[in-house]
């Protein structure tokens, strides 16, 4: 009467081990849940029994109770619904304990018995360590991504327990249905103009270095920066996996293949909340957009439009790399390592970059500048302002470089940087800066100008030089840095929104 | 009635009142004494509505809102804070009106004054513009205010923030001829905030001039009436920039209306900053491209050299010089200079980087334009 089924349970983008245990008893029909389940785990106690009956299997009227171990861990979502079934028809004699013996289960139950999808089956399906896990045929190609053959998918109930009672072979699992095309990535070769975005681009791709564009509308901001992912080299194994596992938990659709080997580009809308953009929520602790683009770009359009306190959320992935996520039942820490591409207009009439053609009143632009916070701004080693392309730009150049091209460069100088620090350059702490890039007579000679004419502080300082590194590394160069790489880096991180003369 | 205002007293009351504009309080004035006007507004004579009223306003409810203010008491308030802000009220056909504007046909009835007014009788020249300006806009605002004010020309203007702020600073730091400044808000209601030295300095200097009495916020309604004083006062009119629809332009059509001289400094026709100047000139504005133009236009017959300066900044090396030769009276961004030259993004960035770093451009947002001479 008594039944322990190995499952797992989702918590951020981690699976961990569960064992389902169900009790059923002499005494009144009742049927509890106990063990730290959330609303959607309680839930289950209905949808079991009407799946159970719907299949036509023998639902004991009896005292159930279902224990979720370990009982200090908060289970959530509705992939525990197959285990307790199974739990359910093991207790009651309907299944054999042997039969079960060495398989774990994974799914959500429909009311007609119907094996259904749930989030996260890749983290889910890398938590057990049963030879066998059995997954709804839906997402049998996510969880192989981890537990290659060792997946069995099944589409209801019914069709379970007969291929675990040898009535019927196990079902064979249909190839994903294709998830929709996004067409070809975008190209840099359809962007006219723009060579010192561009430029930006390629640094940015190189050496891992937060963008922010200043521009009239119109300008071709989010052109570009959608084609900042075709920059970046596909992920390596262990990066790929881990973003395959925060898509997977966020419940966002895969690739056919099921692991995603392109960096990922997110777009969140200006009006997302902090809990979207950072991650949480009361059930589940979700990743959230700046983890889902975990290794890619975040691209982050009318940054002055966001909530205050989303841009101040971003500060800790922006620094550190990670997102921890704490509420009062449990702690998740979700990598959250982007390029973040920021694009603004300069103010709200939107010509403010070219001198003299703003017409807004000087107190409204202050407004709108105060919105993105100083230390956010600071954050950003690349800010460029953006101009509409002059005809001659749109007519007579010829077709723009393409991103493969680009990319190859860029390919080549993160290998220059990855093997020399170990990090790319936008990651490289300052204490290392005099070892990874030393500076010439003529570049020192530079940045002690800018400094002492105070168009250029401390922390900005630090920036200049991984850019400059950046802009060697890209042509190939491992020395001291030049005046030239100086100079560049110097126009890359410009003031697009003109604060110094605002301050002045 | 109160006794013991003086006749003063009650012009600067009658010209606070709700919604009285110049021609009304000129309609007010010539009724009779100022303070025999307001006792029979306060007893609500109704010979005294104003004769013409925007369509849908009745003219006895205007005349309802000044009953209801034209107490003593305000009078008395108005005049205290007058005399507590040293502040000289003048009205049109008493002594001390100033003579240059007794002809004008649309000359303020009463005129509050701080500073010297003997300051009218000298050469007066108004240099006007935007608010925002670029950088050539601001040094030559700079550059014409000192030019000026060194032979005598007292700069009038508006003391608004970019090419007004700019212009009378530099008449002020020069040294030379006192500086007018004519505002739209009460004398002591300095607006914009950041000018309030300047506003003192002029006053101390020069003389500062307002239609209305002290308290009156700067209304964008009253700008224009600004315009229109600042016009009359002057012997020509200088606008240095101006975007399409700027409120210089409007300076500009009120010169023109009295047959006052207009000047424009020409700008690059891709400047939208000099779009209103630059059509000025099409119009037929006489150019200046210094503060010589200006001299000569106000009769001034053999000027002066401008007192040269060493050029103190490193000589660019010659493939920057080619970069800033582009520069000439133009703003670029980094692609159309890419573009331009021929040459490669990184160079083109290095060149304009040295550039600023020695002070030949000057970085505005994501564009370049050229410095002049310190």
């Amino acid at each position: 009467m008594l039944a322990s089924i190995p499952s797992a349970t989702l918590l951020g983008a981690r699976g961990h081990r569960v064992h389902v245990e169900v009790h059923v008893a002499q005494g009144l029909p009742t049927f509890t849940v106990v063990g730290l389940p959330d609303e959607t785990v309680r839930e289950a106690r209905d949808r079991v029994r009407a799946a159970v009956q719907s299949s036509e299997l023998p639902w004991p009227q009896q005292r159930i109770t279902v224990n979720l171990a370990p009982g200090g861990l908060r289970k959530a979502g509705a992939g525990l619904d197959l285990p307790i079934a199974v739990g359910v028809l093991v207790a009651v004699g309907a299944l054999a304990a042997e039969a079960i013996a060495g398989h774990a289960f994974v799914g959500e139950l429909g009311l007609d018995g119907s094996v259904r999808r749930v989030p996260g089956m890749v983290p889910l399906a890398g938590a057990v360590e049963e030879p066998t896990v059995v997954v709804p045929a839906e997402c049998a190609h996510e969880a192989a991504i981890v537990a290659e053959g060792r997946v069995r998918g099944v589409p209801t109930l019914r069709s379970l327990v007969e291929a675990l009672t040898a009535e019927a072979p196990w079902p064979t699992v249909a190839d994903p249905p294709a998830t929709p095309d996004d067409g070809p990535t975008p190209d840099l070769a359809d962007v006219r103009g723009h060579g010192f975005a561009r430029r930006a681009l390629e640094v940015a791709a190189a050496g891992g270095h937060h963008l922010l564009m200043v521009g009239p509308p119109g300008s071709g901001k989010t052109m570009l920066a959608q084609r900042l992912p075709g920059l970046l080299p596909p992920l390596d194994g262990s990066t790929a996996l881990e973003v395959t596992m925060l898509h997977s938990a966020a419940g966002v659709a895969l690739p056919p293949g099921g692991l995603i080997t392109r960096p990922p580009l997110r777009q969140p809308h200006h009006t997302s909340s902090v809990v979207a953009v950072v991650g949480g929520g009361t059930s589940g602790l979700r990743p959230g957009e700046a983890s889902l683009s975990h290794g890619g770009v975040l691209f982050m359009d009318e940054l002055g439009e966001f909530h205050a306190d989303v841009l101040d959320g971003l500060r800790e992935p922006l620094e550190a790399g990670v997102v921890h996520v704490t509420r009062a039942r449990a702690a998740v820490t979700f990598p959250a390592r982007f390029v973040l591409v920021a694009a603004m207009n300069p103010c709200p009439c939107g010509l403010a970059t070219q001198p003299g053609a703003c017409s807004c009143p000087p107190a409204a632009r202050a407004r709108y500048l105060q919105r993105v916070s100083g230390p956010i701004f600071d954050r950003f080693d690349l800010r460029l302002g953006i101009n509409r392309p002059s005809v001659d730009e749109l007519l007579d150049v010829p077709r723009g470089e393409p991103t493969a091209v680009a990319a190859a460069r860029v390919a080549a100088a993160r290998v220059l940087a990855v093997e020399r620090s170990g990090a790319l350059n936008a990651t490289v702490a300052s204490a290392q800066l005099d070892e990874v890039a030393p500076l010439d007579r003529a570049a020192t000679a530079v940045l002690r100008r800018e400094l002492e004419v105070g168009r250029l502080t401390g922390r900005g300082l630090a920036r200049v030089r991984r850019v400059a590194r950046t802009v060697a590394d890209l042509d190939g160069r491992s020395g001291r840095l030049e005046e030239d790489d100086i100079q560049q880096a110097l126009q890359l991180r410009g003031d697009p929104l003109d604060l110094a003369r605002r301050v002045a | 009635m109160s006794a013991g205002l003086p006749p003063e007293a009650w012009a600067a009351h009658l010209a606070g009142l709700p919604g009285v504009t110049p021609a009304r309080l000129r309609q007010l004035l010539a009724v009779g004494p100022p303070e025999e006007v307001a006792a029979r507004l306060t007893r609500g004579d109704r010979g005294l509505a104003p004769s013409r009223t925007a369509a849908g306003t009745d003219p006895l409810a205007v005349l309802a809102s000044w009953q209801a203010v034209a107490g003593a008491d305000a009078a008395a308030r108005t005049w205290e804070r007058c005399v507590h802000l040293g502040v000289r009220v003048v009205v049109q056909g008493w002594p001390g009106y100033p003579d240059v504007l007794s002809a004008d046909h649309a000359a303020p009835a009463v005129l509050f004054a701080r500073g010297d007014p003997g300051v009218l009788a000298g050469r007066r020249c108004a240099v006007v513009g935007t608010r925002n300006p670029t950088q050539s806009g601001r040094e030559m605002a700079a550059l014409l205010g000192a030019g000026l004010a060194r032979h005598g020309v007292r700069v009038v203007s508006g003391l608004a923030r970019g090419v007004d702020g700019v212009a009378h600073r530099a008449a002020l730091a020069d040294g030379g001829a006192p500086p007018v400044g004519v505002v739209a808000s009460g004398l002591d209601v300095v607006y914009p905030r950041e000018h309030a030295a300047l506003w003192e300095e002029v006053a101390g200097r020069g003389l500062l001039l307002s239609e209305v009495p002290p308290g009156t916020p700067p209304e964008a309604h009253r700008f224009p009436l600004r315009n229109r004083v600042l016009a009359a006062l002057s012997e020509a009119v200088v606008v240095v920039e101006s975007r399409a629809t700027g409120g210089s332009l409007l300076t500009a059509r009120e010169a023109l209306d009295r047959g006052i001289d207009v000047l424009a400094v020409p700008g690059s026709p891709r400047n939208p900053a000099a779009a209103g100047t630059n059509e000025l000139v099409r119009d037929g504005a006489r150019v200046v491209l210094g503060p010589d133009d200006v001299l000569v236009a106000l009769g001034f017959t053999r000027p002066a050299d401008p007192p040269a300066r060493g050029e103190r900044r490193p000589r660019p090396a010659p493939a920057d010089a080619a970069v800033l030769a582009l520069f000439e009276g133009e703003v670029l961004d980094v692609d159309t200079v890419a573009r331009c030259t021929g040459r490669p993004l990184g160079d083109v960035l290095s060149s304009l980087g040295r550039l600023v770093h020695q002070g030949w451009l000057r970085r505005s947002g994501g564009w370049f334009e050229a410095v002049g001479a310190p």
